[in-house]
């Protein structure tokens, strides 16, 4: 459950996030504001918040999610702020002749932002992208909060049954199992995609 | 921020600027008053929570928020210090613990952790019965020293340090190791070296992320709402539940925290500002 949970939200947060990191940079005044208000928003208040907004919250609007699909969602709308963050930063890592380049050839903005910017800031931005998800899987047992049965929940349903606080423990090693490997495997991802220069 | 303004800016661009920071601010507002339009919110369910009651009873939490934050970010500074010198240090049996501790507390879930130490260690509600009254100051500290108060200090504060300590360590890293051999041949002892020398300059590079960190810690205080620690969070899943208005409450509660955290923010760069880093070229490490 904590692995779906974490690949559904990453990967909502992932086009949530690079809409709003093009938003953030786009020509319009206004679209970079909304931008800027959605990241500053969510980097500055709680997941839980999020999360309960979501599923005690929605409800009311008659936007009825089952426990599992408010978690993806509230993940993936909080992380979705951090990912528009580190989108920026990779785009602006490109250098702006190759923007230039690409506008005087007559490529529109989405062009120029498909073919030439958002290539190479995806790849700048893997090595954080990965921190991210790393953090995600974590905050991922945010949602036992809600009732959704991922590895937290269980493990503390078995502790509240046995009365042994060490139940956490072995839950927590395997986090760690599930971080480490994943920790290398952006490693392996940043060398295989590294953009030569 | 700052604090020389650039000389050659031309008017015109002074002008845009302040027209985008405008409609940044403009556009803000406007989704401040939209998003609860968006979702269907009453104003009449704004109105529970504005009741004198509901307004103590929500600053209450509010400030026992705001101590157990403001004691993990204190105490958290020195333990990463010292984390991130053991790690640094040439002694294995120094540098072994130091590593394990810092991997293993940066992999865990907070949530896990607050979860341990609140079942492992029930001997911290020893302050429980010390704190007890009915006057708001009583309310707040009492709360803030409750069991599961102590218990999201604790492990707010093992982990930031933990990853305090990670950040401090690329701080030192970052810095010349001429800094370091310049100190030493002076006559400076270790101690001294660390510092007088390392650590202030280590500090300032690390100041951006570090207060990122710690507006992290403060948003984590929420997790203590799940074990019973009865600030912020808690106090408006307790008021929603009795006024059926989830989303006002929680959209109340948000722009609280974002505003505690937007304070926190103006702190950076009020120290920025007394104390301006001052800008010696990288060297290439």
């Amino acid at each position: 459950m904590t692995i779906w949970l974490t690949v559904a939200s990453a990967l909502l947060s992932l086009i949530i996030g690079v809409v709003v990191g093009v938003m953030r940079i786009s020509p319009v005044p206004i679209l970079q504001s909304i931008a800027a208000s959605y990241t500053e928003f969510f980097r500055n208040i709680p997941l839980l918040v999020v999360l309960f907004f979501v599923y005690f919250g929605l409800p009311n609007t008659g936007l009825r999610l089952d426990a599992t699909w408010s978690a993806i969602w509230g993940l993936a709308l909080y992380t979705a702020a951090y990912v528009a963050e580190v989108i920026r930063a990779g785009l602006g890592t490109v250098s702006k002749g190759n923007v230039e380049a690409a506008r005087s050839l007559g490529l529109s903005f989405m062009q120029t932002m498909r073919y030439v910017q958002l290539p190479q800031a995806m790849r700048a931005a893997i090595p954080p992208l990965g921190t991210l998800l790393i953090a995600l899987l974590k905050n991922t047992s945010l949602a036992s909060t809600i009732t959704v049965g991922d590895l937290l929940f269980q493990s503390d349903f078995v502790g509240n049954r046995t009365f042994d606080p060490n139940i956490l423990l072995i839950a927590g090693a395997i986090y760690i199992a599930l971080t480490l490997p994943l920790g290398g495997l952006v490693n392996v991802a940043e060398r295989r995609w590294a953009i030569k220069r | 921020m700052a604090t020389v303004a650039a000389p050659s800016r031309p008017v015109s661009e002074r002008r845009t600027g302040m027209v985008n920071f405008g409609i940044q601010l403009l556009v803000g507002l406007a989704l401040l008053v939209l998003f609860p339009i968006a979702f269907g919110m009453r104003w009449a369910n704004f109105l529970p929570l504005l009741k004198p009651d509901a307004l103590r009873f929500l600053s209450i939490g509010m400030f026992a928020t705001i101590i157990v934050s403001l004691v993990a970010i204190v105490v958290s500074l020195p333990v990463a210090t010292g984390l991130a010198l053991g790690r640094l240090a040439p002694q294995p049996w120094v540098r072994w613990p130091c590593i394990a501790f810092i991997e293993v507390v940066r992999s865990l879930p907070l949530l896990l952790l607050i979860f341990y130490i609140n079942l492992r260690f029930p001997g911290l509600g020893v302050f429980e019965s010390a704190v007890n009254g009915e006057g708001y100051v009583n309310l707040v500290v009492g709360q803030a020293l409750s069991r599961a108060g102590l218990a999201v200090m604790i492990a707010l504060t093992l982990y930031t340090a933990a990853v305090n300590a990670e950040l401090l360590r690329s701080g030192i890293l970052s810095l010349d190791r001429g800094q370091t051999e310049a100190a030493r041949s002076l006559g400076m002892t270790y101690w001294q070296t660390m510092r007088l020398v390392i650590l202030p300059q280590a500090f300032r590079r690390i100041l951006a992320p570090l207060i990122a960190q710690f507006t992290i810690l403060l948003k984590d205080s929420s997790l203590g709402a799940i074990i019973g620690f009865i600030e912020l969070l808690r106090r408006a899943q307790i008021l929603f539940q009795q006024s059926f208005n989830p989303m006002e409450a929680l959209y109340v509660v948000a722009l609280i925290y974002f505003v505690l955290n937007y304070v926190l923010g103006l702190s950076s760069r009020v120290v920025e500002r007394r104390r301006p880093s001052v800008h010696v070229p990288l060297s290439e490490v």
